[in-house]
């Protein structure tokens, strides 16, 4: 027998904290203290800003009033989730032996693991958008729940639409933009976050744009909206330059219905702003929209949304029924009947998920498209598509996130 | 009632709110909406919910006299010009001069949304919506100021008969006229289009039996009345077989009221198990037992027969709920009684029933309480397993919290403490603590399953699901405790009446999240008696936390 080294006993102490029910009654205890504020803090901040601090944070953060340095004040969700799975895993291999008595326990201790990192998962990975298509529109993308794009179109060729997109929250960071594979360049004058227009009158300060609507537009710049059912509108001051030549200084919203457009060495680019697309490598046309309620009464009853899927790659051309606990499952991607639109316009919930992605045969989409600076893409004018839809030309701006009869997380009560 | 037959009248089968249901039932949910009751008491008699439909929409001036509608608040009182005394229930007649009042100051209050309108906007937007409800069953068969639908029938085809007609069909509350054998089962009408589609020469036999019914209310004629009422349930009999006897069962279900009668039965279990706790236990134990169970039986002959009416697993609602919550703990209660014999679980299982059927019929009183599933939650396959499955985790929760709550009140209160017992008690609280928490499990993945088939997301943090994900965790910290020997029979006694007041939270708590202190209406009602629950549990925790020394009589 020999003495335990010094690191043996330091170890052996960590080992037995890691193990301990102590950790773990302390974890459930922070985690019921978090999930009851996280339900609390909905009430002001929306579902998905409450869960972002509460839940998959590491820390809660505090500032005091009037200043800006943020103090953590309390574990976050994911840190007392990350403690939490390090203590069962722990636990399950020191305590657990296995016989058939304890197997309930171990199913369930299992379960937990594998839910709380789901979780995780979930929360890094999942991504949502929506598809919102008209009856006999086809639409082959996505749109974002909230965010929106700087898009620009190089429409001179009348086949061939060349399609530069910038993310809002790349022209939040300012700067010159270049365009790839195109001698133009965007400079950023101001950007936005939530931005009300109304008409210029003349006791106002000049406008910062010099071209286009904006000239005559007056820009009041408003706090971000929190609430889950309202999203910012919002804009920015730019400069298409083309080495020392500049285009003018515009405003461009999602609020600006007409887009705008100037031209470079005979070329017409038109600039607009829009909630933020994914394209896909395949297209969906609405046949049939059916919103059927109780006889004499406004109750819903069911929806569905009769589709045609093609894609010519790899030659799938078929008719599917999306409707209520039955969703489409496509190439990784999951679209439910989430909403709908008056009679005609029906709106899908579009989830990509790790494990929707692992169960289907195709490979990852480009997630990394989500992110980063301008982005570039060709776009085949869609035979089948009316002018407004279908490639990147702009739809109707009918339509906003917030708009629609949403389907989703009803209860019993 | 003055010889005329409303129970035939009251069979007849109509249709709202999506579904077939008998007038009967459409007249109590609709006079329990408008005064809070299902009949009120009018020049000495009592006047039960279908005589007064029949008032309603056969003598119109008659029921415009009749006090039936509640109003409370004092701003609504004042825009009524009548000064706040103990009557708070009006007639038809004392509201109409204020009417367009109220109708625009409804309108002011609905251009608000609802979780931020003040006291008296959720009040006036209440009262106009029962104004509404009212003026529209008072003109679904005939419109009010008509001589009645034999002379709507024989007016056919003038302009101006159409244009009523067209009045009709839009008021009408509720669809009367089944449709005939071969038409379409959903293609119920109303007077109105029934008489639009006579003009058009295809005559509904239950409109002219419609018109004889009324004129004979009017003109207090019972035979005819009767007739005419007899003629209708055979007409139905033979076109709709189905759709009257379904509106006969329900009728009979709403007549016997099994929910109430259990309420009743569980007082007397509970009084009578107290009697033996001072006088001949061997007798009146056993006795308290058999009346619990006795009510358990038509507790459960209630939910039986829901199940069959709806024909949807028994939890569909709010209600529901607290009819199923309340039988779980009274099921789980006498398994434990005849475990431990000890009176205890007859104890706690009746005043866990008695509890939660008072609190199902608080929350009837929003109207129908068979309504129809929306189209996300219209899955049997899930309504059976998900939700039923959660709701018996929170019968085991509220089940546990009653244990400790009896053993609180036994040691402080009564003073008996003996070890044995205490013992007894706390394996139950345990067992039952295990029992609800691999019920809230199991109940809240099913939950997220059902979540990530129809809406793509397993877990989604909204309140509903924190709520239950609450419980969960409070039930595996209690089993935790007691594992690692933080908490012993006393602690886990006062953490299991905490999770009272988790399971009280995440099932009424949530729905009352941004319902802040300002507003009225039926949540803000619910709102204070959760409240006053929560305290009463929390006077409970520290009662049973109390050190020795506040004991009635010390353990030895």
């Amino acid at each position: 027998m020999t003495q335990p080294t010094k690191i043996q006993q330091i170890g052996a102490r960590i080992w037995a904290a890691l193990t301990s029910l102590q950790l773990t009654i302390t974890c459930l205890t922070l985690l019921m203290a978090l999930v009851f504020l996280c339900t609390l803090a909905q009430v002001e901040m929306g579902t998905l800003g409450a869960v972002n601090t509460y839940m998959r944070s590491w820390f809660a953060w505090w500032s005091p009033r009037g200043s800006t340095f943020q103090i953590p004040v309390f574990p976050g969700g994911a840190l007392v989730g990350l403690v939490l799975i390090a203590n069962l895993t722990a636990a399950m291999i020191k305590r657990f032996t296995f016989s058939w008595n304890k197997a309930g326990l171990w199913v369930i201790h299992m379960g937990l693991i594998l839910l709380v990192a789901g979780e995780f998962v979930a929360g890094a990975l999942q991504v949502d958008n929506r598809m919102i298509i008209r009856e006999g529109e086809t639409v082959n993308f996505l749109e974002s729940y909230r965010d929106t794009e700087l898009v620009i179109r190089d429409v001179s060729d009348p086949a061939f639409e060349n399609v530069f997109t910038i993310p809002s929250s790349r022209l939040a960071k300012g700067g010159a933009l270049p365009l790839p594979g195109s001698p133009l360049a965007i400079k950023v004058v101001r950007f936005y976050k939530n931005a009300e227009l109304s008409a210029l009158r003349p006791e106002d300060h000049a406008p910062l744009a010099n071209r286009g609507v904006g000239a005559s537009v007056k820009v009041t710049e408003l706090p971000g909206e929190t609430a889950e059912n309202k999203m910012n509108l919002p804009g920015a001051i730019i400069e298409p330059v083309a080495g020392n030549q500049s285009y003018g200084v515009w405003l461009i919203s999602t609020q600006l219905g007409a887009p705008q457009s100037f031209v470079h060495e005979g070329r017409t680019y038109v600039m607009s702003m829009r909630i933020q697309r994914q394209y896909l490598p395949y297209s969906l046309t609405l046949k049939k929209f059916r919103h059927d309620v109780y006889p004499g009464t406004e109750i819903p009853k069911n929806f569905s949304s009769l589709v045609q899927l093609q894609n010519t790659n790899q030659g799938d051309n078929r008719e599917v029924l999306i409707y209520m606990n039955q969703p489409l499952r496509y190439q990784g991607r999951t679209f439910y009947q989430s909403g709908y639109e008056g009679d005609t316009i029906t709106i899908l919930q579009v989830v990509w998920s790790l494990r929707s992605a692992c169960s289907s045969t195709l490979a990852f989409p480009c997630a990394s498209r989500w992110g980063g600076g301008p982005h570039h893409e060709n776009h085949q004018i869609h035979p089948l598509a009316g002018g407004s839809t279908g490639s990147g030309g702009d739809r109707d701006p009918g339509l906003t996130p917030v708009q629609g009869a949403r389907l989703r997380s009803e209860y019993l009560w | 009632m003055r010889g005329f037959d409303l129970n035939t009248f009251g069979s007849l089968p109509v249709l709202e709110g999506g579904r077939v249901k008998p007038l009967d039932a459409m007249a109590r949910n609709s006079l329990l909406v408008i005064r809070s009751q299902q009949s009120f008491r009018f020049e000495g008699r009592t006047i039960q919910a279908e005589e007064w439909l029949a008032d309603l929409m056969f003598r119109t001036s008659v029921a415009d006299t009749q006090p039936v509608f509640v109003i409370n608040d004092p701003d609504v009182l004042g825009i009524l010009g009548v000064p706040q005394t103990t009557n708070r229930y009006f007639s038809f007649q004392t509201i109409l001069p204020h009417i367009e009042t109220i109708e625009r100051q409804a309108q002011a209050a609905h251009a608000i949304e609802a979780p931020k309108r003040d006291r008296f906007q959720n009040a006036i937007a209440n009262l106009y919506s029962r104004l509404l409800l009212y003026h529209r069953l008072r003109n679904s068969i005939q419109l009010a100021d008509s001589p009645g639908l034999a002379f709507e029938l024989g007016v056919s085809g003038q302009p101006a008969a159409t244009n009523r007609y067209e009045a009709m069909a839009q008021i009408a509350f509720f669809r009367p006229l089944p449709p005939l054998p071969g038409q379409n089962p959903d293609a119920w009408k109303n007077t109105g289009e029934a008489l639009r589609a006579a003009s058009q020469g295809t005559l509904h036999p239950g409109l002219e039996l419609l018109g004889r019914l009324g004129a004979a209310y009017a003109n207090a004629d019972p035979q005819s009345f009767n007739r005419a009422a007899a003629e209708l349930r055979t007409q139905n009999r033979i076109n709709q077989p189905e759709a009257q006897k379904q509106a006969d069962s329900e009728l009979l279900f709403n007549r016997a009221q099994p929910f109430y009668a259990g309420m009743v039965i569980y007082v007397l279990a509970l009084l009578v198990l107290f009697a033996s706790w001072v006088w001949k236990r061997e007798l009146l134990q056993p006795t308290a037992l058999a009346i619990l169970m006795a009510g358990a039986l038509i507790h459960t002959a209630g939910l039986v027969s829901r199940v069959i009416l709806q024909g949807r697993p028994p939890v569909t609602n709010l209600y529901s709920s607290a009819v199923f919550v309340g039988w779980g703990a009274v099921i789980l209660g006498i398994i434990l009684e005849r475990i431990y014999r000890k009176g205890f679980g007859t104890a706690v299982a009746a005043a866990a029933g008695f509890g939660s059927l008072i609190v199902a019929h608080h929350l009837a009183s929003d109207g129908d309480t068979m309504e129809m599933m929306r189209a996300v939650l219209d899955s049997n396959f899930w309504l059976a397993t998900h939700v039923v499955t959660i709701t018996i985790g929170y019968s085991g929760t509220f089940l546990a919290g009653a244990i400790a709550i009896g053993y609180t009140l036994r040691k402080h209160i009564v003073g008996e403490s003996d070890v044995e017992t205490s013992k007894a008690l706390s394996g139950m609280v345990y067992g039952v603590i295990c029992f609800s928490l691999l019920f809230s499990f199991v109940g809240t993945v099913l939950g997220g399953i059902w979540a990530d088939q129809s809406w793509g997301r397993f877990w989604g943090w909204d309140p509903k699901e924190n709520g239950a994900l609450l419980i969960v965790l409070w039930n595996a910290i209690i089993l935790h405790a007691r594992l690692v020997g933080y908490v012993r029979d006393r602690g886990i006694m006062v953490m299991a009446i905490f999770g009272n007041i988790i399971t009280s939270l995440s099932w009424f708590g949530v729905n009352m999240l941004g319902v802040g202190l300002h507003s009225y209406g039926f949540m803000d009602k619910a709102f204070w008696a959760l409240s006053g629950f929560i305290a009463s549990q929390l006077v409970f925790m520290l009662l049973c936390w109390a050190p020795q020394m506040f004991w009635k009589r010390k353990v030895t």
